[in-house]
């Protein structure tokens, strides 16, 4: 589980800091914190809107892909720091990654109440419409006499003030799983698929569903090609040889950005012979338009992206039916892509025919299959859980992104 | 205490808001002229203001140092607060937070609470923590008892010479400003502790073990 730490303090020397730092170091069996700087936040100012600059979107991104938010509060005035509900502020006016997210509030302070004002003022906060996030009742963790709870390592001397902290954070895993669950079943509406957003890589002021937008965006941006290199990761590379590379793949490749727009595709074989059918000229649509609009096509298209882009599953693979099972098992796969500070940054699809391959294995190792009578087949795994004995619809084979049938 | 000298009460009005348009402001625009007869008031805004922060120094910007200068003059402070997330926004947070840093100018000054938001509730929980955050053992602040003044609605309060519309909530304000120079009257006498409570409030340290 996924969670992000914000300590309600911008002192540079800061107990509430150190509780959540203690809290990620000391549990990280049990959770992944990261802790979030909100130094740098501007004064949330109505005629100043500063939404879409950086420090809030990142804020904002960081929440939206976390399970869950554990907020450190110290106590000024019986009230929570000015700096804090400043950024409840901003998190609260044009955007709202707050919504529906599970929160636990902890507290240090300098005195025995230990914040205890602060953070019944946090709860009335976050429970205020704009904000509406979920607070984690009661397991209120209270640190008083702050000053000597920590040894020099930044770590909680007393045994039973970190037992009591790991219930509570228990508590509040099994928390945050039912609230997100709760959640997740109506969130996929949001997805986008005319990818009209766009995102920071979206090429601008060319008509994406055009058939020739492959060529008009590679000349806006005055893209690599030919034996241009480009440097990779682990590797140098031309484009030319990026191609060769990519193209005798034996899977069928396929990139969908975070914006849901169809970028690119290994183009090896026609049309007509791909397991999931691409044309040239689909290179660059939203996905709206590569999918056709009839049954639950669509709605199937956001689940899985939306599955994928809020974290609930890293992966989802569905079957695709038809043709002679004795002779093809097609899986198309979709995996989330991530940057190095796991934005989500798109889907990388692939389609593979697996009945070569089982059959190389059996053949190889003088075995043969034998039909399962309890079987249950597995028809979609990942944005919906259900298991179903019966075969997948029709539209589950129209559900795989970006193809056209 | 200036306002003594000719009788008439001197009041600071801070502008819980750095909106350019507030109703708050717009509040208390009208309350300086509806009551001028009665009291001086001087609105305060609090725009310029940093959001607090600790420093070793115990550094105060100089905006905040002014502003407590004219409310150690004054004989009372009227605030009005709007809400943000059931709560006083931010910036109103972050002036009181510089002035009561080492800085003491709300201790035993007498404090008439206001609010106006453009739903139906009026600040009303924002309010009740106000109350609770001039308790607090470095502001101090006597708020005046048993009194709330709500104004709901607020885009639509006020006629076009920016006066309240509502005869009702005119005679509410009325009263309740009556009482404030009341409060503020009786106030003056309960001093005996004022130079005890002062000294607490500069002793008084979070940071203390």
């Amino acid at each position: 589980m996924k969670l992000i730490g914000i300590a309600g303090s911008i002192a540079d020397q800061s107990y509430n800091r150190t509780l959540l730092q203690f809290i990620a170091k000391h549990f990280s069996g049990l959770v992944d914190v990261e802790v979030l700087d909100i130094n740098d936040v501007p004064m949330f100012n109505q005629d100043d809107d500063q939404t879409d600059g950086a420090i809030i979107q990142n804020l904002c991104k960081k929440i939206n892909s976390a399970d869950g938010v554990i907020i450190a509060t110290p106590e000024h005035n019986h009230s929570v720091p000015a700096a804090l509900k400043n950024v409840i502020e901003w998190l609260s006016y044009e955007v709202h990654p707050l919504d529906g997210k599970p929160i636990m509030i902890v507290g240090a302070s300098y005195h025995i109440q230990g914040s205890s004002r602060a953070q019944l003022h946090l709860r009335q906060i976050l429970e205020a419409p704009g904000v509406n996030a979920i607070v984690l009742p009661g397991n209120e963790f209270l640190l008083g006499d702050v000053k000597t709870a920590f040894d020099d390592k930044g770590d909680l001397k007393d045994q039973r003030t970190v037992d009591f902290l790991q219930t509570t954070i228990q508590n509040f895993i099994k928390f945050a799983k039912v609230i997100n669950m709760i959640g997740e079943t109506n969130n996929y509406e949001e997805e986008d698929l005319s990818a009209q957003n766009g995102t920071d890589t979206t090429i601008k002021g060319i008509d994406m569903n055009a058939d020739d937008w492959l060529d008009r965006a590679a000349n806006k941006v005055s893209a690599a090609e030919g034996n241009d290199y480009v440097k990779l990761d682990s590797g140098l590379l031309t484009v030319n040889q990026l191609d060769y590379f990519l193209k005798t793949i034996p899977i069928e490749l396929t990139y969908v950005d975070e914006n849901n727009q169809f970028l690119y595709y290994n183009h090896s074989l026609p049309t007509e012979k791909m397991l999931a059918k691409r044309t040239p000229a689909q290179v660059g649509d939203a996905l709206d338009k590569v999918h056709p609009n009839i049954g639950r096509v669509f709605k199937h298209v956001k689940q899985v992206i939306s599955a994928l882009r809020n974290g609930e599953t890293d992966l989802v693979s569905m079957p695709i039916p038809g043709g002679d099972p004795q002779k093809h098992h097609v899986m198309h796969y979709y995996k989330a892509m991530h940057d190095d500070e796991n934005n989500y940054k798109g889907v990388n699809e692939w389609a593979v025919d697996l009945k070569p391959i089982v059959d190389e294995y059996l053949k190889a190792t003088g075995q043969k299959l034998v039909k399962d009578p309890n079987a249950k087949m597995d028809a979609m795994s990942g944005a919906s859980k259900k298991t179903t004995e019966e075969k997948p619809e029709v539209e589950v084979d129209a559900t795989s992104s970006a193809s056209k049938h | 205490m200036n306002g003594m000298i000719d009788g008439m009460n001197k009041f600071i009005a801070i502008v819980g808001s750095n909106s350019n348009k507030s109703t708050n402001r717009e509040l208390l625009q009208y309350m300086k002229k509806h009551f001028q007869e009665q009291a001086e008031i001087e609105l305060v805004e609090i725009t310029g203001l940093s959001i607090f922060k600790k420093s070793i120094d115990k550094y105060v910007p100089q905006v905040a140092r002014d502003i407590a200068e004219r409310i150690e003059n004054s004989d009372g402070v009227i605030i009005a607060t709007p809400e943000y997330d059931h709560s006083i926004p931010a910036v109103l947070s972050s002036a009181l937070a510089w002035l009561s840093y080492g800085i003491h100018p709300f201790v035993d000054k007498p404090v008439m609470i206001t609010g106006a938001s453009y739903g139906s509730l009026g600040s009303s929980r924002a309010q009740a923590q106000l109350r609770q955050i001039l308790d607090s053992p470095e502001l101090k602040a006597r708020i005046m008892p048993s009194s709330e003044f709500l104004l709901g609605h607020s885009l639509e309060a006020f006629d076009e010479n920016d006066n309240l519309k509502d005869e009702q909530i005119i005679q509410q304000l009325d009263g309740l400003f009556k009482d404030f120079l009341q409060f503020v009257d009786i106030s003056k006498q309960l001093n005996n502790a004022n130079t005890v409570n002062k000294q607490k409030a500069e002793e008084f340290s979070w940071d203390k073990d």
